[in-house]
C-alpha cells in the first residue's frame, strides 16, 4: 500500500460545533487533494469509514499529527464521547501522537464553549493533558487559533511539518509565519484607515474600527492576506473582525467599538494612545475628495 | 435482545439502544449525551453579540442561526411598535446566503453521510463513492467549496460569519460579484445534472410524475435501486405527520396532519424536558436519558426538514416529491429523494433572487435606537434551516439577554418520545430489520447532534 509511508492523521472532535471541519472541507479543492493525496487521514468521526475512534485507541502503531477540534472537559455528566470524557480520551490520543495541533480557539484556549460557566472543567487541550505527555512529544502543541480556523493554516502547518519536522511559533504558540501580521494587513479599507474616514454597515467605503468594532489593528492573523473561500474576506465585505485568532475571544460587544470620551478603548498595537491622537488629529485635518466619495459613482 | 450502537458521521455521535423481537427492531432510543448549554451562555450578554455567538451553536447551519438571530432582535423592535425599514436588496441578500448554506449542507450530506451506507448495502468496496479518495466524493467536495463562495463574497467567509445586522446586512455587493454568485450556482447546476441526477435540469424540475422516478440517471439512480432492493421505499415511515414554520421565496409554513393547513400558530409549540438531562443533579434518574428535549405542535410529533417543505409547499413544482410521497409514504427512500430534490430547487430559486438583486439600494438602515437602551422586549423567529425549522425566541430586560431559547430542527425530529407517542425518528426506525438499515433511516433525518443538544 502507497499508504504507508504516509504520515498518518487522527482528527478528533471534542466539544465543538464541526465548524473547523467544514472550514477545512471549503478548502480550495485542489490544495484539499493535495493534502489527501499526502498524508492518510486515518480517522475523522464524521468522514472516515475504515476506522473507529475505538481501533484508533486499540492500536499499537503511533499516530503521526493528532489534530484536536473543541473544547475539552473533564465532566462526564453533562459531555460524554464513546462514554468517556474528552479530557480522557485526549490523553490516550496524545499518548500515541508524534505532533499534536489544536485546530480552533476552542482547542487552543476552551473558546466559546469555555463562556459556559456551568461546566467550569472547559478548556483547551494543553491545560488538560497530562505533563509527561506532553515531555513525549515530538514538538509544543501548535496553536492554530481562530474560530473556525483558516483551511490553509492547517494545510500549510502540517505540509511544513511534514517537510521540515518543525515549525516557528510566537507567545502564543501559534505559527509565526501565519499569525506575525495583523487582521488589518490587506485590508482593502486601509486607505480609509490611515485618513481617519469613519465607515458604516452596509457600505463598501470606510474603515469600521471606529465605530463598528473591527479588531483588525490588533489581531493576528492572515485573513486579509490569504482570503477566506479563496475570495473574500470579513473587512472586505463590511464585515468588522472580531478578533477570534485571539485568546480573548469571544469578548463582549464584539460589534461595536468601546470608547472613552469618543476615543477608541483600544488603539492599534504597538502605538501609545497619546501618539495615536496626535496622528488622528492630524490625518483628519486633510480632506480627501475621493476618499470621501462613493468608491462606484 | 437489546444492542446498543454508537452512531458517528452524523454531524457529532449519538447513542442508538434497540430492542429486538424476531430480528426486527421493536423499540429504539436515540440519545445525545453532550450538551454545550448556548441558552446559558446567551444569558447576561448583549443583544448584538448573539449574532455573533449562535451561528456557533452548527458549523453547518449557522447562517440560518444568524437569521433566525437577527430576524428575533428585529421582533423586538416591531414589538415596541417601532419596526425597522428593511430594503428589498438586504432581504434578498439574507434569504440567499441562507439558501447557499443550505445547498452546500445537502450535496455534503448525501456524499458524505448517505451513499457511503447505502452502497455499501451492496458492495464491500465503495468506489468512486469512498471517502477522502474517490472521484465522485472529491467532486462533490469540490462543488460544495465552490458553492459556498457565493457566501462568502456576501458574508465574507464562511463558516461563521455575522454579516445579518438588525437594520439590514452589513455588505454591499457588486455586479461583477453578483454575477460571480451566478457562476458557483451554475457549477452546482451542472454537477446536479452530470452527476446527481444525470438528466438535464429543466428536465429534472419538470419531473412531476411518479413514472420519472425511472427517468433518473446518475448518482440518484444508483441510489434509487440499492434503496428498493433493501426496502427503504417502505422502511422508515413515521408519524406522516409535517410542519414547516417559515416562508420564503421556496418554502411556505404550515402543517401536514391528514390535510395541509397553511397557518402556525407559534404559541401551540411546547418543549418537553420530560426525558431531558437537567444540569442539577439530583433531578436526574432513570426516565432522563439524552441532553435532547423534545418538541410537539398542539401536542402532536410533527417531522421537519426538506421532505416536510415540498409537502407543505404551495408551488406545484415540488409535484415530483408529492406524488412519491402518495406512493411511499414518509419512507427513508422518499425523505432522501425530497432533500436532493429541494437542492434543484434551492439552485433554481436561488438563481432567481439573486436576479432580482437591485444594488443601488442600501443594504442597511441604522436603527434609531439601539437594543442596549431597551428595558424589556421580547421577539420571536423562524427560520427555514437545512435540517428544517429553527426557532429562536429572545427576552432582552436592561438592555442584556434576560432568556434565549433556541428549538432546532433536528429537536422535532431526533426528540424522546412523550407520554402519548414516540418521537419522529424513534417511531421511523422501529421495525428496521438490522443496524445498518436502522443506522440509514436515523441518518436520512440528517442527524446534527450539536444542533440537537445545542
Amino acid at each position: 500500500m502507497t499508504n504507508k509511508q504516509k504520515p498518518t492523521i487522527v482528527w478528533f472532535q471534542a466539544i465543538t460545533c464541526n465548524g473547523n471541519t467544514h472550514s477545512l472541507l471549503s478548502a480550495n479543492s485542489a490544495r484539499l487533494e493535495l493534502f489527501l493525496n499526502s498524508f492518510d487521514l486515518i480517522y475523522h468521526p464524521s468522514l472516515t469509514v475504515d476506522k473507529t475512534l475505538e481501533d484508533i485507541l486499540n492500536q499499537k502503531e503511533k499516530i503521526d499529527y493528532l489534530l484536536v477540534e473543541g473544547a475539552i472537559s473533564s465532566n462526564k455528566d453533562i459531555f460524554a464521547l464513546k462514554n468517556s470524557t474528552t479530557n480522557d480520551l485526549l490523553n490516550k490520543l496524545a499518548l500515541k501522537a508524534n505532533y499534536i495541533i489544536a485546530v480552533g480557539s476552542c482547542a487552543c484556549y476552551g473558546g466559546i464553549h469555555k463562556k459556559f460557566e456551568e461546566d467550569k472543567t472547559i478548556s483547551g487541550i494543553k491545560e488538560n493533558i497530562n505533563e509527561k505527555i506532553l515531555k513525549n512529544l515530538k514538538h509544543e502543541i501548535i496553536n492554530l487559533n481562530g474560530c473556525p480556523v483558516h483551511p490553509e493554516w492547517i494545510l500549510q502547518t502540517l505540509f511544513t511539518l511534514k517537510a521540515y519536522g518543525k515549525i516557528s511559533l510566537d507567545k502564543e504558540k501559534r505559527p509565526i509565519e501565519l499569525y506575525s501580521t495583523l487582521a488589518h494587513h490587506g485590508c482593502t479599507r486601509n486607505e480609509y484607515f490611515e485618513w481617519k474616514i469613519e465607515g458604516s454597515f452596509g457600505e463598501k467605503e470606510g474603515c469600521l474600527f471606529y465605530e463598528q468594532g473591527c479588531r483588525g489593528p490588533m489581531t493576528h492573523s492572515s485573513c486579509n492576506k490569504i482570503l477566506w473561500n479563496d475570495i473574500s474576506s470579513k473587512t472586505r465585505v463590511g464585515m468588522p473582525c472580531i478578533g477570534c485568532t485571539e485568546n480573548d475571544f469571544p469578548r463582549n460587544d464584539m460589534l461595536e467599538t468601546k470608547k472613552n470620551i469618543g476615543i477608541p478603548q483600544d488603539v492599534p498595537l504597538g502605538i501609545s494612545k497619546r501618539a495615536y491622537l496626535s496622528l488622528t488629529g492630524i490625518a483628519k485635518t486633510f480632506k480627501i475628495d475621493r476618499l470621501n466619495k462613493k468608491l462606484m459613482e | 435482545m437489546k444492542t446498543i450502537d454508537l452512531v458517528e458521521r452524523i454531524e457529532g455521535e449519538a447513542k442508538l439502544s434497540c430492542s429486538w423481537k424476531n430480528g426486527v427492531i421493536c423499540d429504539a432510543s436515540i440519545d445525545f449525551l453532550n450538551f454545550r448549554g448556548f441558552e446559558y451562555i446567551l444569558k447576561g450578554k448583549s443583544p448584538l453579540d448573539a449574532l455573533v455567538y449562535t451561528p456557533r451553536i452548527c458549523g453547518i447551519c449557522g447562517q440560518a442561526h444568524l437569521k433566525a438571530s437577527v430576524e428575533a432582535l428585529e421582533d423586538i423592535y416591531k414589538n415596541l411598535n417601532e419596526p425597522l425599514t428593511l430594503t428589498p436588496k438586504s432581504l434578498l441578500l439574507r434569504e440567499i446566503g441562507l439558501n447557499i448554506e443550505i445547498i452546500d449542507s445537502h450535496i455534503k450530506w448525501f456524499y458524505m453521510f448517505i451513499m457511503p451506507d447505502i452502497v455499501k448495502l451492496q458492495n464491500s468496496d465503495l468506489g468512486i463513492y469512498t471517502p477522502l479518495k474517490g472521484s465522485r466524493w472529491l467532486e462533490a467536495s469540490k462543488t460544495a467549496s465552490e458553492t459556498i463562495k457565493g457566501l462568502a463574497l456576501i458574508g465574507g467567509q464562511w463558516p461563521h460569519t455575522s454579516y445579518m445586522i438588525p437594520g439590514g446586512v452589513m455588505s454591499d455587493p457588486t455586479l461583477l460579484e453578483l454575477t460571480s454568485i451566478q457562476n458557483y450556482m451554475d457549477y452546482a447546476i451542472r454537477f446536479f445534472e452530470n452527476s446527481i441526477s444525470g438528466v438535464d435540469f429543466d428536465t429534472y424540475l419538470s419531473f412531476s410524475n411518479i413514472k420519472d422516478l425511472d427517468l433518473l440517471k446518475g448518482d440518484l439512480e444508483y441510489f434509487k435501486n440499492i434503496a428498493i432492493t433493501n426496502s427503504l421505499q417502505k422502511l422508515g415511515t413515521s408519524h406522516d405527520r409535517f410542519i414547516s414554520l417559515a416562508s420564503s421565496s421556496l418554502f411556505d409554513e404550515g402543517i401536514i396532519r391528514q390535510r395541509t393547513a397553511y397557518k402556525i400558530d407559534l404559541g401551540k409549540i411546547k418543549e418537553s424536558s420530560e426525558h431531558t438531562f437537567s444540569l442539577n443533579k439530583e433531578e436526574n434518574n432513570s426516565s432522563k436519558t439524552t441532553w435532547s428535549k423534545s418538541v410537539s405542535y398542539n401536542n402532536s410529533f410533527f417531522e421537519t426538514g426538506p421532505l416536510s417543505r415540498a409537502l407543505i409547499s404551495k408551488e406545484s413544482n415540488r409535484k415530483f416529491i408529492k406524488e412519491l410521497h402518495k406512493q411511499y409514504n414518509d419512507s427513508a427512500m422518499v425523505r432522501v429523494l425530497a432533500r436532493m430534490d429541494e437542492l434543484a430547487h434551492l439552485l433554481e430559486s436561488t438563481k432567481n433572487l439573486i436576479s432580482k438583486v437591485d444594488i443601488s439600494e442600501e443594504s442597511f438602515i441604522k436603527p434609531k435606537y439601539s437594543l442596549k437602551d431597551i428595558e424589556n422586549g421580547q421577539g420571536k423567529a423562524v427560520v427555514e434551516a437545512c435540517r428544517g425549522s429553527l426557532y429562536h425566541n429572545v427576552i432582552i430586560q436592561n438592555g442584556k439577554i434576560k432568556n434565549y431559547d433556541v428549538i432546532t430542527p433536528t429537536v422535532w425530529n431526533l426528540g424522546p418520545k412523550n407520554k402519548n407517542e414516540n418521537g419522529v425518528a424513534q417511531e421511523a426506525i422501529i421495525g428496521s430489520p438490522n443496524i445498518e438499515i436502522a443506522k440509514i433511516i436515523l441518518r436520512s433525518f440528517d442527524v446534527c447532534s450539536v444542533c440537537t443538544t445545542h
